[in-house]
């Protein structure tokens, strides 16, 4: 699974490179790290004039505090409409607050119908990866599945399993009482709903049934229509490097007088579920401006190595470890924060300039500070500290580290026993350097 | 033309190169002296702080970049054989030392001596300072037609992969300079495909998360080119992490890990 | 309190004592820079990067003669509202669902992305519900840049827009791209030179 994660969150990250290389990238990046933080910065404004477009656009707009409350609102949906079956067009947000869940609790069918997700919902998993639930799964993993499920061959090629996954969901899709989508932006000024893809599950999701509820996070607002452009072009260039998802839905409302089709109510919910307090906290509020794009996974060699799951909640990788705290609290995130070298190669990528190790720093300390870290790492430090302040004791301790036989004792140190696992011990140098230079320098 | 009077430089160990690199600290002087330049190293040094700075320990990690601060003198460039602890002078140093050092207590702003200091302007990992502020590459006569100090050709025919270590690559943007000075001695450095991807050490993280973290080193070893002789970096904390999993794999055949202070100075010959 | 007042309440006092970043203008896709060649040439180089196909026609006339041809290929067809009389094959019409062919006409076209900018005035399941979609653009409609198109597009928005940019495709099963997941797996640009149809 390792080298499945591996492989595949290189070839994103290459072919993100390939894309930007084609842009001034610095450019729409920093275009877009301002737009997202006007947003932010003017957030009321934004909201309260979205409220109003989709309102004249015919939307029944609805707010949501928690994850709990949104579930509540879409559940209430269904049993006015007496629905029995829900599709789903992939949601990050949905997965954030457990949507699915609740609806099957209710008593609803829910498809998810992007077929990495569609994967994943059989195996009864979680997504791996924002952008590619699936990710984690190889093709003969897909084959022993939908051999069990749908009987086709054992060595079926992709392309059969995708036609089936097709015909599968195709009459659920034409059935279907409720679509479900999240958004990518909602721009303020028409009331545009606009989502990204490439398989055409999410306009299928949003145009067939007769009523589309989109949940969508508060932060994801743009000011105009026209702004939808750039944010569109980014995130898919940074996402899969593409120069625009494959289908774009730019959703005005429901189906007007002389349209053949379309839903006949379309519902937004507005969902805070943490985010206003991410909003108020001084440092940590950037990373509101998040996309979603998933660039940050493929090129972190944590994520790398550990995949999406290991993470434990929707987000995963160096955007999840940083948003964890935020929309979950920092107790429950733990050590999440923690779990990075600090590399930086996140920043480097980040198409709306999100500080990621700086905030990953910035939970550390807050950790820190709410007594989340082990009291030995605590004591350690301090005492660290306080020897760096005093040149003399700091020696003595350092030529004591050079003393110790660490390849005996180590395995039972605290901490040198974390690195005695998986490596040789560190060979020291017999003598420090400025042992050496003092004396040396007594000498002349 | 004036002669402008031997540059003079500040040295900075570091705790990781004092304690597991003794013979490249000496090695980074050797080269510098041998461009002429005057080398102090101040016994008071210890450690930069960023250990605790990366561990959350901001209180801890401010009476460090404080302590280091006093230390590293006043004036002139302040040289240090390691790209880690460099960017973190260079990149931390100016908000711990200017910044509330309580979280608890937002109100309090400590102003010292420290937060005015220039030294994160000064701080200068090695081959950064050979190349940028002495100009080692360019070096071929002086005016007056005297042959001035050059690196030597002392690596000739030697095959090196390069390590950058993080904080050189971004937060220094370290990048050309260590390849080109090892080019310049006559080295072939080969291409590695994994050679700007993190080796997993991390400092702490590395016995946080050990499993994950040698996952990442073996990332590296296992993409590096074949018949390489010398792995380096501008870091020592990775090169013990690179070793000590290649120590730990025991596959056979691993070239040395070597310092890139080591290198130049053979390089000198 | 309503959620809807204790949230825009949390949202005014989280960002009351910050600062506010000015709107950074209108987003510049430099990308087209120094490409000075007619748009129509921009999206067809992306279109068919994308996998899409593409023909091309001086007039509605040569457009008309080359569907009747391609579309006897195919068993059934579903027509989309505002696509033009001429275009309308004589193959037999059915429902979206069941139809293996369906033709569409673009308000748009965007040469930096390579889209075709579907209109739901249009009748969204034709779109998306057959394997094989055509759709009509006129040369004149295509724009140089995304924002360009949605300029103009503001002044007379639908319910739904669609910017297709391609056959639908998937990577979800073991990283292997696969077309026509659930939109049409094939889709063609029918360009329409000038004179347009009017």
């Amino acid at each position: 699974m390792r080298s499945a994660v591996t492989a595949a969150a290189r070839t994103k990250d290459e072919r993100r490179q390939v894309a930007w290389a084609q842009i001034d990238a610095d450019g729409w990046r920093d275009w877009a790290r301002d737009l997202k933080t006007h947003v932010l910065t003017h957030l009321d404004d934004y909201l309260q004039q979205a409220e109003q477009s989709l309102a004249a656009n015919g939307c029944k707009v609805h707010w949501a505090a928690t994850g709990a409350d949104a579930c509540d609102v879409v559940v209430r949906i269904a049993e006015r409409l007496s629905a029995r079956s829900v599709v789903k067009a992939k949601s990050m947000l949905t997965e954030e607050i457990g949507l699915n869940g609740r609806l099957e609790g209710a008593g609803l069918a829910v498809r998810e119908t992007d077929l990495g997700e569609f994967i994943i919902q059989l195996l009864d998993e979680p997504p791996s990866h924002i952008v590619g639930p699936s990710l984690h799964r190889s093709l003969d993993d897909c084959r022993r599945l939908f051999h069990e499920r749908f009987g086709t061959a054992l060595d079926a090629s992709p392309e059969t399993l995708a036609a089936t996954a097709r015909v599968v969901m195709r009459d659920e899709f034409l059935d279907a009482d409720l679509g479900i989508s999240g958004a990518n932006f909602l721009a303020a000024d028409t009331g545009t709903v606009a989502l990204i893809e490439n398989e055409g599950n999410i306009r299928i999701s949003t145009s067939i049934p007769k009523v589309h509820v989109a949940l969508v996070g508060i932060e994801k607002l743009v000011p105009r229509f026209e702004d939808l452009s750039g944010l569109i072009q980014l995130t898919a260039r940074s996402a899969t490097g593409q120069p625009i998802g494959n289908y774009v839905s730019l959703i005005q409302g429901p189906r007007r007088a002389g349209e053949r089709d379309g839903p006949d109510e379309v519902h937004v919910v507005f969902v805070d579920n943490g985010r206003t307090n991410l909003l108020a906290d001084p440092e940590a509020w950037e990373i509101l401006r998040c996309v979603r794009c998933g660039a940050c996974l493929n090129t972190c060699p944590v994520y790398r190595q550990t995949g999406g799951h290991a993470y434990g909640w929707a987000y995963s990788g160096p955007i999840g470890a940083i948003l964890a705290p935020g929309l979950l609290g920092l107790r429950a995130s733990m050590p999440l924060p923690f779990a990075s070298s600090l590399c930086g190669a996140c920043a480097e990528v980040c198409p709306v300039r999100i500080p990621i190790p700086e905030l990953l720093v910035y939970w550390r300390e807050r950790a820190a500070a709410e007594g989340l870290t082990p009291a030995l790492e605590t004591a350690t430090m301090k005492i660290w500290a306080t020897l760096s302040e005093h040149p003399d004791a700091f020696g003595v301790a350092a030529d004591a580290v050079g003393a110790l036989p660490l390849d005996a004792v180590g395995r039972r140190l605290p901490v040198v026993r974390g690195w005695m696992e998986e490596r040789a011990a560190p060979q020291p140098s017999r003598e420090r350097f400025l042992r050496t230079w003092s004396r040396k320098e007594e000498g002349q | 033309m004036t002669h402008a009077p031997p540059p003079s430089v500040t040295f900075l160990a570091t705790c990781v190169a004092d304690r597991f690199f003794a013979d490249a600290c000496w090695d980074a002087i050797t080269v510098l002296e041998h461009f002429g330049v005057s080398v102090s190293v101040p016994l008071g040094q210890t450690c930069c702080g960023q250990p605790a700075h990366n561990t959350g320990r901001r209180e801890e990690a401010t009476r460090m970049a404080r302590h280091t601060t006093r230390v590293a003198g006043q004036a002139g460039a302040v040289v240090l054989p390691s790209g880690s602890c460099a960017g973190m002078i260079r990149s931390c140093y100016p908000s711990l030392l200017s910044r509330d050092t309580s979280l608890k207590n937002g109100s309090i702003r400590e102003r010292g001596a420290e937060e005015t200091s220039t030294l994160p302007d000064r701080v200068r990992e090695l081959s950064e300072f050979l190349v940028h502020d002495l100009g080692v590459l360019g070096r071929r006569w002086s005016d007056s037609g005297e042959a001035t100090p050059r690196l030597g050709s002392g690596l000739e025919g030697m095959r090196v992969a390069y390590h950058h270590g993080c904080h050189a690559l971004r937060e220094l943007g370290v990048r050309d300079e260590p390849l080109a000075l090892l080019r310049a001695c006559g080295a072939r450095v080969e291409s590695w495909d994994g050679d700007m991807e993190c080796c997993g050490f991390g400092g702490l993280f590395s016995a946080k998360f050990p499993e994950v973290s040698a996952g990442m080193a073996d990332r590296k070893l296992d993409s590096l080119p074949e018949d390489v002789d010398v792995v380096t970096s501008a870091d020592g904390g990775c090169l013990l992490q690179l070793s000590g999993r290649a120590g730990h794999r025991a596959t056979g055949g691993e070239p040395s890990f070597t310092h890139l202070a080591t290198l130049l100075r053979r390089g000198l010959t | 309190m309503s959620p809807r007042n204790r949230i825009l309440g949390y949202v005014r006092g989280a960002t009351a004592s910050r600062p506010r970043v000015p709107h950074p203008g209108r987003f510049d896709g430099r990308f087209l820079a120094g490409d000075d060649r007619p748009p129509v040439d921009r999206f067809v180089e992306l279109f068919l990067a994308a996998g899409g196909e593409v023909e091309r026609f001086a007039d509605l006339e040569d457009a008309a003669q080359w569907l009747y041809g391609f579309a006897g290929d195919f068993e059934s067809v579903t027509v989309g509202a505002t696509v033009p009389g001429a275009l309308r094959p004589h193959v037999p019409s059915t429902c979206p669902d069941l139809a293996t062919l369906g033709i569409s006409h673009a308000l748009a076209g965007v040469a930096e992305t390579g889209s075709l900018v579907l209109d739901s005035r249009d009748g969204r399941r034709t779109q998306l519900l057959a394997p094989t979609h055509v759709v009509f653009v006129r040369e004149r409609d295509i724009h140089h840049t995304l924002v360009g198109a949605m300029v103009t597009l503001k002044a007379d928005l639908p319910s739904a827009v669609g910017l297709h940019s391609g056959p639908s495709k998937s990577a979800d099963i073991g990283q292997i791209l696969v077309r026509g997941v659930h939109g049409p797996g094939r889709i063609v640009a029918a360009i329409v030179g000038e004179p347009g149809p009017e």
